[in-house]
């Protein structure tokens, strides 16, 4: 008896498709967990926000952005 | 007094050297007329000519040698030996026209197209199995090694980042793999109604394409099709490139006006810690759940993982620019071997063409329609347009949803948020390779 190969195919589509979607949802899930856990028993350390340089020279840096936006959105 | 020295010592080498070769030489030029005799016979200078002028391409080209064999040792028809040579050699001229001219991925067409034409030579036989082509072929690509150190460099160019901040973004690189599937089952169904003849191996390898990832593709079709490497890494990379001519109309076509609008929330910070985790629980959940994907994702793991341990520099920087560009250059070439003009001149690469290019629209189109299905739950709302990021083909995928969505919001940033399920779309081509080469265990 010849195997009808379209059904073969939508056999192969289910089993993969069902896999990767299976397989994603659990990375999901684990994905979830895994951040839970480690914001919870590992924080990371609060980096103090603290400018460490000079603020003249950060009110500089605060021009220049400022000036890149304005440029871009005039585009 | 230096000069004397030398002068000296010159003479002396000499005049040794002279008398060396005095007393030698009669014994060894009877040998060697003895032995002349044997190999060479004197012809006459036109004999000579003529035996040359046979020896050239031309005449190559013009009288093919009906002995001659193809990469594998098989007679060829003379077709192939001939005309098919020549529309393989300027084929690979509009390959290097496409790469050069149009940027179409030229990190890899370029050595491919310069294998295929390098593979094309008569009477060389570069492809053959003595041939350097076919060397670099046996030694990295038969046994699947280059695909899977590109993908190490490609774990190590990796960042997750976007992808932990938002992990349900990961069903659309996972929904965008249909269009691997169903190409599958577009292959099948030309051959069960008769226009082409592929094994279900060969079907796929050709499905593959629709992953949108070239070591993948490569990966895959030397371990089920080695007959259709060529054309299927050809298809692949061609149509990455043209991924943002084949995407947008796809992605326009199935969102309205207001869902390309959306506004994503602001991705959360992830920390150090979380980045470092995740390939050994990705690769965790492979062992678990698919071990015949291992290969593809430990690799890309491994690769990973040393960048966000961040105490192996050197191997990191190693990983993502000398040995991934070193390997880029064999792959290349090596799959430009598979170019010949019989293996790459035959009906079915039209069909891979045809299908390729079917299976990067289906899967663009099946991701988008993910993230509109999403929207349907509660929860923060998902811009559709990064749901065609989801084939992979990264970061091309994922800067094209970020150049649709800012045609309509020009503040409208999708670019990192694509990159999630850009990236979780390799994750899921891995997968789902796994899950084709387990069927044919």
């Amino acid at each position: 008896m010849e195997t009808n190969l379209i059904v073969e195919g939508f056999k192969f589509m289910g089993l993969g498709m069902g896999t990767v979607i299976l397989f994603l949802v659990i990375m999901i899930v684990c994905m979830n967990i895994m951040s839970y856990v480690v914001h919870k028993f590992f924080p990371e350390p609060q980096v103090s926000l603290e400018p460490a340089v000079n603020t003249a020279q950060n009110k500089k840096i605060v021009a220049a952005i400022t000036a890149a936006i304005s440029h871009h959105r005039q585009g | 007094m230096k000069f004397f020295v030398i002068k000296l010592l010159t003479l002396m080498l000499l005049s040794f050297g002279a008398l060396h070769a005095s007393a030698s030489a009669p014994a060894s030029s009877e040998a060697l007329s003895a032995h002349q005799e044997e190999t060479y016979k004197t012809k006459p200078f036109s004999e000579m000519v003529g035996g040359f002028l046979k020896s050239t391409g031309i005449n190559a080209f013009m009288n093919p040698d009906p002995n001659e064999l193809n990469a594998h040792g098989e007679k060829m028809s003379d077709f192939y030996k001939s005309w098919g040579r020549l529309i393989m050699i300027l084929l690979t001229f509009f390959l290097f026209w496409l790469a050069i001219k149009k940027g179409f991925e030229p990190l890899l067409l370029l050595p491919i197209a310069f294998g295929g034409l390098l593979a094309n030579i008569p009477v060389a036989n570069i492809a053959g199995a003595h041939g350097f082509l076919g060397v670099i072929y046996s030694m990295g690509l038969s046994n699947e090694m280059f695909p899977i150190i590109i993908f190490m460099g490609v774990g190590a160019m990796t960042d997750f980042g976007p992808l932990l901040s938002n992990p349900k973004t990961a069903l659309l690189g996972g929904a965008a793999q249909f269009g691997i599937f169903g190409t599958l089952v577009g292959a099948v169904a030309l051959t069960q109604l008769g226009f082409a003849d592929f094994t279900l191996q060969q079907a796929s390898a050709i499905s593959i394409i629709g992953g949108a990832d070239g070591p993948t593709s490569i990966f895959i079709a030397t371990k089920l099709a080695p007959e259709l490497l060529g054309a299927i890494a050809v298809a692949s990379y061609s149509y990455m490139a043209m991924v943002p001519l084949i995407q947008p109309p796809i992605m326009k076509a199935l969102t309205t006006e207001a869902e390309r609008k959306i506004k994503m929330t602001t991705l959360r910070h992830v920390s150090r810690l979380e980045k470092l985790v995740f390939p050994v629980m990705v690769l965790t959940l492979a062992i678990l759940v698919l071990p015949e994907s291992t290969p593809l994702i430990g690799a890309f793991m491994f690769g990973n993982f040393l960048k966000e341990s961040g105490v192996v520099e050197r191997l990191n920087d190693t990983l993502q620019n000398s040995l991934i560009n070193t390997v880029t250059i064999f792959l290349g070439l090596g799959v430009g071997s598979k170019l010949a003009a019989d293996q790459f001149l035959v009906p079915d690469t039209m069909f891979i063409m045809a299908l390729g290019v079917i299976a990067f629209s289906v899967g663009t189109a099946s991701g988008v329609i993910m993230a509109k299905i999403m929207n349907m739950f509660p929860g923060h709302k998902v811009n559709p347009l990064i749901g065609s990021a989801g084939v992979s083909a990264v970061p091309m995928a994922a800067r094209v949803s970020n150049k649709v969505g800012m045609e309509y919001d020009r503040s409208n940033m999708l670019l990192m948020h694509a990159m999630g399920p850009n990236v979780a779309g390799v994750i899921g081509s891995a997968v789902a390779a796994g899950v084709l080469i387990s069927l044919f265990q």
